[in-house]
């Protein structure tokens, strides 16, 4: 399964990347999900840095997303195979700690990609933090809505450390100028299933809603498509974003999507990468890397999508 | 006289209607929507629009649950059912968007696929006699893998509205339409100006999946019932050998049961589609699991032979209800996936007890369902008090750590409590210390009683939920509603003897 795949790409690459030449490093990059659109974009930035670097990168990642058990075995299989430096992004913030503390004991530095690790010392951690982004994102969908209007919100994983700060910063950017809100939950799991049923539910009951605010760009298409499906039309519910995805955009464009707060997803894998290979070249690399953020509004679109290329 | 009558023919009615296999799933299906509906005090559960939201957002896993029915019944399974319908939904989309394929083509082609991997499956369980747990779930994960392959993971453009006819298409859109340009003849008028008053409150929602689902169920359970296929598959799922023996072609309809199967993944696909924002092949994910927990709640057993379509369909209700139900609440996601457990656990429970079909066993489930819906009523002062004094334990813990000269880290900083919360939190302890006690105390005793269910313990277990009752008004906490499912429960033990009394001689 695909478990076993990994560990054979572990080794086959190791295999390669010794014969292909002695001195090349082998830096393991351990992602979150290979067919999600966002992390689409942070993988293509960890291979970009990698041929940039001429380093070999060995990609594994969870059997589905986010099966912490799957991950950590590709993690611990990594560490045993001795590899110069691991990237990581870790499907659960203390889950993946103890792995973490093994492999800096065993002296290969581990840098965290795009989520952090709580309980364990790491290299660097690279990300957007999710906390400030979000509360630009609150205070930016409050602008769309006056104080008292009803919104819900399409939350992430609760259990995961980005969905906590995803919803916490959201919470306090809205609420310092629309206190009088009332904002209701649609709880996921980074499931775009669960939040379209979810919306779908609310909307029958609270038929005055003026805006849904989502965690991630999935939520966000979730949204539109349980908006679609009851037959609304683009800008009569406001939508605001999380993430820039390209298919978010494109709803901009057509008038869907009003606000997107845009991580630079591809900067995050970049730079994960770049700064792991540093670290394994003995070079000081910074404890905490912010890639930033983009405010996507129908004004600036056009910019964003020249610089992530769409 | 006449009152001895009408009790025996209860008594034969009921006893009628626990002997369906779905009976488990319908009683789980009808407290939940109570308890639902008693929660969402003023939010609209038992509106019209809500029930068909949630039969849309049942279809696609529903009819892929009516698949798997047939598979249980042979005794076998399919775990690959969420990779498939992921792939199909995927590669539909790909060829429709991408090949120019027109969206017929591409539906054909989709359902080809469900049909070719059914066969696969089908020969390698039936005639290679490989283990079916084993091929379905090699197929979980080549089918994932081929999705995502085939179509690089990305989602496609949107597709052409012909797909909204498997899932968003509401079928009285014609007519409003034509009301509102004035297009409509005259004799239709009236009938078109109630649809256009009422859309939103009754026929916004009513879309082509709900229609899809309930037409899928009616013809399902007609295959299963008047067809040799039907007859064939409880046969071979209550006795492989046996029906061997008796000159059915094991092999063949063992195949066909997989090929439903697949094709039903197929067909979850396309209505998937038909809701869905784009194409993608991470659909479906976990969807194995929901649609097998939806079957087994539906009262058919995983060792073949035994159960109904009808059941997977209130099996798929009930997962979906809960879902819903649980959102409109507002209620916490942790406790969700606590309450989804704990219902599953209920409805699989009543299976149970009604097949070994003792007045004891039946008396203690009552008496159970009693005992959790007194615990569930107290939940707001029992959680009030443990959590106080949870906070002050914590606090000091901190603080003692702090004393002791250690560095904290920050989650065990927020931990400290300042001055005016510190108070808050001992006021709430002070406040809700009396009441966590006694209901404590209640609940206990509650559970209790199961080790003798009698009449004398009924009766005293009646005492104690009208005792929290007053106690839980006095001091002002909700959750009173609750105690009338158990107090229903309570009264029906009295009753339990006598009826199965006259069950029994009727």
């Amino acid at each position: 399964m695909i478990k076993s795949f990994s560990k054979l790409a572990i080794a086959g690459a190791i295999a390669a990347g010794m014969t292909l030449s002695a001195s090349a490093m082998t830096i393991g990059y351990v992602t979150k999900s290979a067919t999600n659109a966002g992390w689409i974009m942070i993988n293509q930035g960890a291979t970009d840095a990698a041929k940039e670097e001429g380093v070999t990168l060995v990609t594994v990642g969870p059997a589905f997303q986010g099966d912490l058990s799957s991950q950590l075995e590709v993690f611990e299989n990594l560490t045993a195979q001795g590899v110069d430096a691991i990237g990581v992004a870790p499907v659960d913030s203390s889950g993946i700690a103890p792995a973490v503390d093994a492999a800096m004991a065993a002296g290969i530095p581990v840098v965290a990609i795009d989520t952090g690790v709580s309980g364990a010392e790491v290299t660097s951690f690279v990300a957007t933090d999710n906390y400030a982004v979000a509360v630009i994102q609150g205070q930016e969908a409050a602008k769309l809505v006056a104080d008292g209007d009803k919104v819900f919100y399409v939350t992430g994983d609760q259990a995961s450390s980005t969905g906590q700060e995803r919803r916490d910063g959201f919470m306090k950017g809205f609420k310092e100028t629309r206190p009088n809100s009332e904002i209701l939950e649609v709880p996921t799991k980074w499931n775009s299933d669960e939040a379209q049923a979810g919306v779908e539910a609310l909307l029958n009951s609270h038929d005055d809603v003026k805006m849904v605010v989502n965690a991630w760009d999935g939520g966000t298409m979730a949204a539109k498509a349980a908006l679609e499906n009851l037959g609304y039309g683009a800008g009569d519910v406001k939508l605001v974003g999380f993430d820039g995805a390209a298919d978010a955009i494109v709803a901009m464009d057509e008038g869907w999507v009003q606000v997107d707060t845009a991580q630079m997803l591809y900067q995050m894998g970049y730079q994960g990468i770049k700064t792991a290979v540093k670290a394994a070249g003995n070079m000081v690399v910074d404890k905490r890397i912010d890639t930033g953020t983009f405010l996507v509004t129908p004004e600036t679109s056009a910019e964003y999508k020249a610089l992530i290329g769409m | 006289m006449s009152e001895a009558t009408s009790n025996n023919r209860f008594a034969r009615l009921l006893a009628g209607y626990f002997k369906k296999d779905w009976s488990g799933a319908l009683l789980a299906v009808v407290i939940l929507a109570i308890a639902i509906e008693l929660v969402t005090d003023g939010k609209p559960f038992f509106h019209p629009s809500n029930l068909m939201t949630i039969l849309n957002n049942s279809a696609a896993l529903g009819v892929i649950a009516g698949g798997m029915t047939l598979v249980i019944l042979t005794a076998g399974i399919d775990l690959s059912v969420g990779s498939v319908m992921g792939m199909i939904a995927a590669l539909v989309g790909y060829v429709a968007s991408y090949w120019g394929f027109p969206p017929i083509l591409a539906i054909l082609f989709g359902m080809a696929l469900g049909l070719g991997i059914g066969l696969i499956h089908g020969s390698l369980v039936a005639r290679f006699g490989m283990p079916a747990f084993i091929v379905t779930l090699a197929g979980l994960s080549i089918w994932r893998g081929t999705g995502h392959l085939t179509t690089g993971a990305q989602a496609t453009p949107k597709l052409d509205s012909v797909f909204d006819f498997f899932g968003r298409y509401n079928p009285f859109m014609p007519l409003r339409q034509a009301f509102r340009d004035g297009s409509l003849p005259d004799w239709l008028m009236p009938l078109g100006s109630w649809v256009d008053a009422n859309w939103v409150a009754y026929f916004r929602t009513f879309q082509m999946s709900l229609v899809i689902f309930i037409l899928f169920f009616i013809v399902l359970g007609l295959v299963v019932k008047h067809t040799k296929l039907g007859r064939y598959i409880y046969a071979i799922g209550s006795n492989e050998q046996g029906s061997r023996q008796a000159g059915i072609d094991v092999r063949l309809y063992k195949t066909l049961a997989y090929v439903v199967c697949s094709m039903t993944a197929a067909l979850g696909a396309l209505m998937f589609l038909g809701r869905a924002p784009y194409a993608k092949s991470d659909y479906g994910q976990m969807w194995e699991l929901d649609a097998i927990a939806a079957v087994v709640i539906g009262g058919t057993s995983l060792f073949g032979g035994r159960g109904s379509v009808l059941g997977t369909f209130l099996g798929v209700i009930l997962l979906k209800l809960i879902a819903n139900g649980l959102t409109l609440a507002q209620l916490n996601t942790f406790w969700q996936m606590v309450v989804l457990g704990m219902i599953i656990l209920l409805a699989v429970g009543i299976d149970i007890v009604r097949q070994n079909a003792n007045p004891e066993k039946i008396k203690q489930v009552l008496f159970a369902v009693a005992a959790a819906s007194l615990f569930f009523a107290s939940i707001h002062p029992i959680a009030q008090f443990v959590s106080a004094q949870l906070s002050l334990l914590e606090h000091s813990h901190s603080a003692s750590l702090l004393a002791a000269g250690s560095n904290l880290a920050p989650t065990q900083a927020t931990r400290l409590l300042e001055g005016d919360a510190l108070a808050a939190v001992q006021a709430a302890a002070s406040a809700s210390w009396i009441y966590a006690l006694l209901l404590g105390v209640m609940v206990v005793l509650s559970f209790l009683t199961l080790a003798r269910p009698n009449k004398p313990t009924s009766l005293m277990a009646i005492g104690l939920l009208v005792a929290a009752g007053i106690l839980l008004s006095l001091g002002g906490w909700p959750g009173v509603p609750v105690l009338a499912l158990g107090l229903a429960a309570l009264l029906g033990s009295l009753y339990t003897d006598s009826l199965f009394e006259q069950a029994r001689q009727a």
